[in-house]
């Protein structure tokens, strides 16, 4: 059984396929609901899934162009180069990640209450024009705006792919190559599966709760991803100190600076091997076997901040003289500043 | 350069030793130790500690019988420092053995010590620093005794001093601190650059044809046990460790950090070829060896000037050396007696609450008491005869005058540890293999002990095995075990031996230089180990190891936690509820709406809004919010 199917592999797999069929899952159905119909903006709903697909699409490509790198520099200068610094890659996504999946949470919430408004605002924003009068950073903004629905998908694919075969890669080394295959297709028809019970079910079932609870989940993994990204970046600069890869050390003494640490259990690692289901409790929860002051902080910072601003943006609709207009400077706020 | 002056002084002590015969002479040696600058491997220049300005630091030589005189001027400026000389009983002497914080103070910068001691005990020894990881720095030398009465004496036509060690380029005060820190946290010692040979590289020996030498070899690396071999001739081991042994051959040594061997070399009767010699570094005690690292050193035995000095034969598979446990003492002393005392110490490794990883015996690592232990058992009274004012931190036992002792090492650790015993030379009565665990007194395979085991005073543990000592404790003094990697002494792997404290109590009167360093260097010198002279049992404020790790979730982590998940409950919470809230601006229309649709009311809402025109967005949301918000 292990010759011909690593598990941890398998979870890798799955649990980076999960994530992103989530986020692509959303996306579809998002823009199934409030474009797709006769007689509705069909030009521009099958321009944002194509967006969406392409995203997906070139995301995927970039990832087999970095998966084949990474297996011919493994082969040739070893695998050091690119495991020095995988965290600070980690880290640099998940914080991208987060500054996308944070306003785009508001988004979801809202198609609900706007999703008419946010429709059109949606349509236009795409459509229309770039208009000529912004700086070159409004532009860059304008140009993402544009393209979230390309940007989103593409950039979660890089990370969890790159993710993944960076984890593959590490586990590989520990397992024969004949117990890789079988588990990265299982792992990924299993991603695939969830992602289309989710879409299917985003569709048929009664919108605004599946997207509250996505939204809630979305959240959940938003936070766990920030507290992640922060943890990466403090585990990067433990492998500098030390000298390699902590991992390497198991979950022991040593894998942690003990001076940042809040708990340490030595066993539980989402890093270690796989990491096992906790892995998966990782990706949706942000659990983690060693958390430090940054992580646990930047967890909880991050859940105030989305409170705070859920808080503020309930407190203007409500008290807002036109309800309609300040959501919709809200809605631009988020999705179309300036 | 080096060996011809080891040589000079080694011939001119010989003649002396001839001409005086049995008189006990005193030798006297004026040691002023400062940092001088030296590149034994030709890569580096760096400060090293030589004495009288001089490195390598001059071998002190003597007779059997001789009196000993060392004044000895610490000129570091920065460092503090102490001299251990490796092997000798220093019987009535317990105070002159050197390490700090065990039978003396350390030395501070500035101050002069004097040590005064008589040698009774021929062989080949060395002396150095005992202060915290020092020695490696340049302060180490051999320490030769002769002996007009050797059994060997008449075997050979000359003698040589060889010594091996290991070099490094960055200085010990520098290494340490990296060493013990949570920047290190599998605890790698750090790896030699270079290995030497009489503390140079290419030495070249000159020998003469068809005579046979005595070849003194002392380890005084810091880290690295060496393997030795000559190209072409075989080595008769005579005395390891000071100890006489019945002639035995061996085509390669394994010579760990502070073991010694002499062995009898004879010469070809041709001068036609020179032969190299090699010392090659274990490297398996590296946890990762260099891509620049040659762990070899050659040297030559050269019989004629003018002719090439030959690269030596690379050795193909592993290194095939004499093993030690086959030698027999020459003077055929059996097995002492069952042991009256038995004392385990198990060997591990592991990381403390800095993070940083220390060695333990049994789940100790030393600590320096505030006192030096054998001041502790000077002052202590009657319970000097107690461990427990020694400390929680120095492992220390207390032996009577005359008790067989039993020691039993069980290496729980990979690595290959050599254990010295200061005071003693113990006899060596079982050495596992590698990876035989611990040692079982039940299994008889195991207590099959020899009739004459071989002795000396530094033996090498095997990775995962176990080893048994037996000695008699017919030496007062406080004495220390420990392994004698500079790394592991300086990361705590030492016990106590505190041998016969009444008998301290009534022989040994401090001289006042020991007292006066101390008193130079704030160090207390009565009262148990945290000091504490009035209640030798309250050891309130004793120097202490670090606190283990925390295991697993304290308060602290506990608190994270749960706030966390508050926090993170608290959050789907408030994003639910700012889904669920009703639209306040279609809160009017929302009233109109059908106020009882269902799951299929509000997709059929979305749905419917899609058969519309443009105009009738506003309706869809009416509808669907209304769907949700119940």
């Amino acid at each position: 059984m292990p010759d011909v199917f690593a598990v941890p592999v398998f979870v890798i797999v799955f649990r980076e396929s999960i994530e992103t069929v989530i986020i692509v899952s959303v996306l579809l159905a998002f823009l199934k609901q409030t474009l797709a119909g006769p007689g509705r903006d069909d030009q521009v709903y099958k321009k944002l899934i194509k967006q969406v697909w392409l995203g997906v699409g070139l995301g995927l490509l970039i990832c087999l162009v970095v998966a084949g790198g990474l297996i011919g520099t493994f082969y040739t200068v070893g695998h050091d180069a690119w495991q020095s610094s995988e965290y600070n890659y980690e880290g640099a996504f998940a914080l991208v990640a987060v500054t996308i999946i944070t306003p785009l949470g508001v988004g979801l919430l809202r198609i609900g209450k706007m999703q008419d408004k946010w429709r059109v605002k949606l349509a236009k924003s795409l459509e229309a024009p770039i208009s000529t009068t912004g700086s070159k950073a409004g532009w860059l903004k304008r140009f993402a705006e544009k393209y979230t629905m390309f940007f989103l998908p593409f950039i979660t694919v890089i990370r969890e792919g790159v993710e993944a075969i960076v984890f593959i890669a590490g586990v590989t080394f520990s397992a024969p190559a004949t117990a890789v295959p079988l588990p990265v297709v299982v792992g990924l028809a299993a991603g695939i599966l969830v992602g289309y019970l989710l879409y299917k079910g985003g569709v048929t079932a009664k919108l605004q709760y599946f997207l509250v609870a996505a939204t809630c989940l979305l959240y959940l993994v938003a936070a766990g991803l920030f507290s992640r990204a922060v943890w990466y970046l403090e585990q990067q600069k433990w492998n500098n100190i030390i000298g390699g890869d902590a991992a390497e050390l198991g979950v022991g003494p040593g894998s942690y600076d003990i001076s940042k640490s809040v708990w340490h259990v030595d066993c539980c690692s989402p890093e270690f091997n796989g990491g096992g289901g906790w892995s998966v409790f990782n990706a949706i929860l942000g659990w983690t076997n060693s958390a430090t002051y940054g992580s646990v902080i930047s967890y909880n910072v991050y859940w105030i901040f989305v409170m705070a601003m859920f808080v503020a943006l309930r407190y203007k609709e409500t008290k807002g003289a036109l309800a309609i207009d300040e959501g919709e400077e809200c809605t631009r706020r988020f999705h179309r500043p300036g | 350069m080096a060996l011809k002056k080891s040589l000079l002084i080694a011939s001119a002590a010989w003649l002396s030793a001839l001409s005086t015969l049995a008189e006990a002479a005193t030798v006297t040696y004026d040691f002023d130790v400062a940092w001088v600058t030296a590149n034994p491997d030709g890569a580096f220049d760096r400060p090293t500690i030589g004495i009288n300005g001089q490195w390598p630091i001059p071998q002190i030589t003597c007779n059997v019988g001789d009196r000993v005189v060392i004044h000895l001027t610490n000129s570091l400026g920065n460092q503090s420092t102490s001299l251990h000389f490796h092997g000798l009983f220093q019987n009535g002497t317990t105070h002159m053995d050197g390490p700090p914080q065990v039978s003396q103070c350390d030395i501070p910068p500035g101050q002069k010590l004097t040590y005064d001691f008589t040698v009774d005990q021929p062989g080949t020894y060395w002396y150095h620093s005992h202060t915290r990881g020092q020695y490696p720095d340049g302060l180490r030398g051999p320490l030769i005794v002769h002996d007009p009465k050797s059994p060997f004496a008449g075997q050979y036509d000359e003698e040589l001093v060889l010594s091996v060690s290991d070099w490094y380029h960055e200085q010990i005060h520098n290494l340490l601190p990296a060493f013990i820190s949570k920047g290190n946290p599998t605890g790698a010692e750090p790896v030699p650059n270079n290995a030497l040979f009489n503390e140079t590289q290419n030495l070249k020996v000159p020998v003469r044809p068809g005579k046979t030498y005595l070849v003194r070899m002392v380890n005084i690396g810091a880290f690295a046990g060496q393997y030795v071999w000559f190209e072409g001739h075989n080595m008769t081991i005579v005395e390891v460790d000071g100890v006489y042994t019945q002639p035995a051959e061996a085509e390669m040594i394994y010579i760990t950090a502070a073991q010694r061997y002499s062995f009898l070399l004879t010469t070809k009767n041709e001068t036609g070829a020179n032969f190299p010699f090699v010392g090659s570094m274990d490297t398996s005690l590296f946890d990762a060896i260099p891509d620049d690292l040659n762990w070899n050193v050659t040297g030559w035995l050269v019989y004629d000037d003018a002719k090439p000095l030959p690269e030596p034969a690379v050795i193909e598979g592993d290194f095939d050396a004499f093993d030690d446990m086959d030698l027999v003492p020459f003077d055929n002393q059996t097995l002492l007696g069952e042991p009256d005392q038995t004392i385990q110490f198990d060997v591990i490794m592991d990381n403390l609450g800095d993070g940083a990883n220390y060695a333990f015996f049994n789940n100790i690592t030393y600590t320096a008491p505030k006192v030096p232990t054998l001041y502790t058992a000077l002052t202590a009274g009657e319970l000097a005869n107690d461990a427990a004012v020694y400390g929680e931190f120095t492992n220390a036992h207390v032996l009577q005058k005359d008790q067989i002792v039993q020691i039993v090492v069980n290496n729980l650790d990979s690595g290959r540890h050599p254990f010295h015993l200061h005071g003693h030379q113990f006899q060596a009565i079982h050495r596992s293999a590698a990876d035989e665990g611990t040692f079982d007194g039940s299994n008889a395979t195991m207590t099959n002990f020899p009739q004459i085991p071989m002795r000396r005073d530094t033996l090498s543990l095997e990775p995962n095995g176990n080893l048994v000592l037996r000695f008699k404790a017919d030496n007062p003094g406080v004495w220390i075990f420990h392994c004698h990697l500079e790394w592991h002494v300086a990361s705590g792997l030492i016990a106590t031996f505190v041998e016969a404290p009444k008998q301290l109590q009534e022989t040994i009167k401090l001289p006042q230089d020991h007292l006066y360093i101390c008193a130079a260097g704030h160090v207390p010198i009565s009262g148990n180990a945290a000091a504490n002279t009035v209640d030798l049992l309250d050891l309130s404020g004793q120097n202490r190891a670090p606190d283990p790790l925390p295991a697993g979730f304290t308060a602290r982590g506990i608190i994270a936690l749960v706030f966390s998940c508050v926090c993170g409950i608290l959050g789907v919470a408030v994003v639910a509820w700012y889904g669920l809230a009703p639209d306040p601006g279609a809160a009017g229309s929302a009233l109109q709406a059908n106020g009882s649709s269902t799951d299929d009311d509000g997709q059929q809402g979305v749905l419917a809004a899609g058969d519309k025109s443009a105009g009738a967005p506003v309706q869809t949301v009416q509808t669907l919010v209304s769907a949700a918000g119940r």
